[in-house]
Parts: C-alpha cells; sequence; structure tokens
C-alpha cells in the first residue's frame, strides 16, 4: 500500500514541484507571447437551409418507415 | 494536448503510465496521491474490479498551482494492462504529452513487457503520435522482489529501451523511483513544450 504523506514540508512533493516550477518558468520564458502562434479563428458556420435540413425517412421495401431522421418529420407525416 | 494558454493563463500537460497488466501503474499513482499536500488533494479517479485491476483508467489531477503567472496542471492517467482492453488504451492515449512505461522486473514477465511495449507504439501511431519522438521514460518497477526472481536491469534496458531514453528502477509499493521517474517525465514534456520556441530565437 502507498505510502502516508510525509509530514515535513521538504516532502517528495515539494521537492517535485520545486524542480518543475523551474522547468515551467523557463518554458513560460521561452514562449512568450510573441512566440505562440495565434489561434486561428473558428470558420463562420453557413446557416443550413430548411430544405437541406429535411430528410426523407428511410423506408423498408414494405414501405414501411424505419427511421425517422426528427421529431418535426414524425409529427408531420402522423398528422397527415 | 499540451497547453499554454496565454488567454486564461494555463498549462496542461496529459501524461499516461502504460505497461502490462499487475506491472504497478496504479500504484504509482497512489504513491503520487499519498504524497500530495491535503490542500492540493483533488479526487483521484480509480476504476478497479474486485480485485483491485484497473477496469477502465485511474486519473489525478496534479494542481501545481500558479507557476509564474500560470496555473500549472498535470493530468496524469494510467491504462488497463489486460490485453482485452485495447479500445480503453487507445482512447486514454488521445491527446497524451507524454508515456511512462511501467515495466514489471520479474523475470516470467518479460513477454508480457515486450507486448505492452509493441501495444502502445501501434497505439500511438494509430493516435498519430510519433513512438520514436514522444517523451518517453521507463520505470523497471519490482526491484524489492528477491533477485532470483526479476531481471537485471541491465537485460531489461537493452531488452526494451531500444529509444535510449531515462529509465529509473522502482519498487511503486514502497514509493521508490517514483517521484524520480514523474519528474524525469515532467521535464521531458516540459522541454518539448517550449523546443519550438527555443529553436525559433
Amino acid at each position: 500500500m502507498a505510502k502516508e504523506p510525509e509530514d515535513e514540508e521538504g516532502g517528495e512533493f515539494a521537492d517535485f514541484l520545486a524542480d518543475v516550477s523551474k522547468e515551467v518558468a523557463d518554458a513560460v520564458e521561452l514562449l512568450g507571447p510573441a512566440n505562440v502562434p495565434a489561434e486561428e479563428p473558428e470558420p463562420k458556420k453557413t446557416p443550413v437551409v430548411a430544405a437541406e435540413r429535411k430528410k426523407t425517412p428511410a423506408t423498408t421495401d414494405s414501405g414501411i418507415i424505419v427511421e425517422w431522421p426528427n421529431i418535426a418529420d414524425r409529427l408531420i407525416e402522423e398528422v397527415r | 494536448m499540451s497547453v499554454v494558454n496565454y488567454g486564461t493563463r494555463e498549462i496542461t500537460c496529459k501524461i499516461v503510465y502504460y505497461g502490462p497488466g499487475r506491472s504497478g501503474k496504479t500504484t504509482n499513482l497512489q504513491h503520487v496521491y499519498s504524497q500530495l499536500p491535503e490542500e492540493r488533494r483533488g479526487k483521484m479517479v480509480s476504476l478497479a474490479t474486485e480485485t483491485d485491476r484497473t477496469l477502465f483508467f485511474d486519473f489525478l489531477p496534479l494542481d501545481l498551482g500558479t507557476i509564474s503567472g500560470f496555473a500549472t496542471r498535470f493530468q496524469l492517467y494510467t491504462v488497463p494492462g489486460q490485453v482485452y482492453y485495447a479500445a480503453t488504451r487507445k482512447l486514454v492515449l488521445q491527446g497524451v504529452d507524454g508515456v511512462v512505461f511501467v515495466a514489471d522486473s520479474q523475470s516470467r514477465q518479460l513477454a508480457e513487457n515486450i507486448e505492452s511495449l509493441q501495444d502502445l507504439h501501434a497505439n500511438l501511431a494509430d493516435e498519430g503520435f510519433d513512438p520514436r519522438t514522444i517523451p518517453l521514460v521507463m520505470q523497471y518497477n519490482k526491484r524489492d522482489l528477491p533477485p532470483g526472481e526479476i531481471s537485471p536491469v541491465e537485460d531489461l534496458d537493452e531488452t526494451l529501451n531500444f529509444r535510449g531514453v531515462p529509465h529509473y528502477s522502482a519498487s511503486a509499493v514502497n514509493g521508490k523511483g517514483v517521484f524520480e521517474t514523474l519528474r524525469s517525465i515532467s521535464t521531458l514534456v516540459l522541454a518539448r513544450l517550449s523546443a519550438p520556441a527555443a529553436k525559433g530565437s
């Protein structure tokens, strides 16, 4: 089983943190905001045209609808 | 996935402990967790079977606090070592920044170590990583077992460490070699993080 945490300040984690802090500080300094590539803006989303959105439900050979692309389509079919 | 975000001033790195079943990956994380001071202890997520074998993965978020103005977090994961959890291993490797390969030093486990290492390479390649360059550290665990039961470190290194990466002897169950390994992989990951900038300057 794993050991209990050490009581004194200079435990294993503290030593690890001290070492890693230096590495992180170096990395941050080397990178610097100027060296970080700017994020590319997200491409604008083209609105989906209603006609494109509507899909015909898939049918089996016997004509029974087995897949309903969305609830609206299903409601329209039920109302008919 | 390693991120330095100047907007939110955050650094996040993902480290995965890989290796065959029962090699001591979860024990490594348990030891790290046990050494965390109370105020830094988050939750270690661990999903295990009744026999204590990792079912899905272990996850230990390591909040290092604010360093040079950046909130720094390491995320430590393990993978389930058993052969039949291949899909999970692949999933956990997504966005990995560094890998610790935990090898079982027992002589009779050598074939399992080799198989797991090959599995690691295949999965890294599948996820779009170059297995020859991703930060990697080898840990030869269970060095506390009787000498007659374990392979010499030199033999393990010759068989498994063909990249010549840093390697550490460990007895994770006693906490030996755990932080040395973590420190080493952290250094490699952070060095890689700033490498493009250093090259360009």
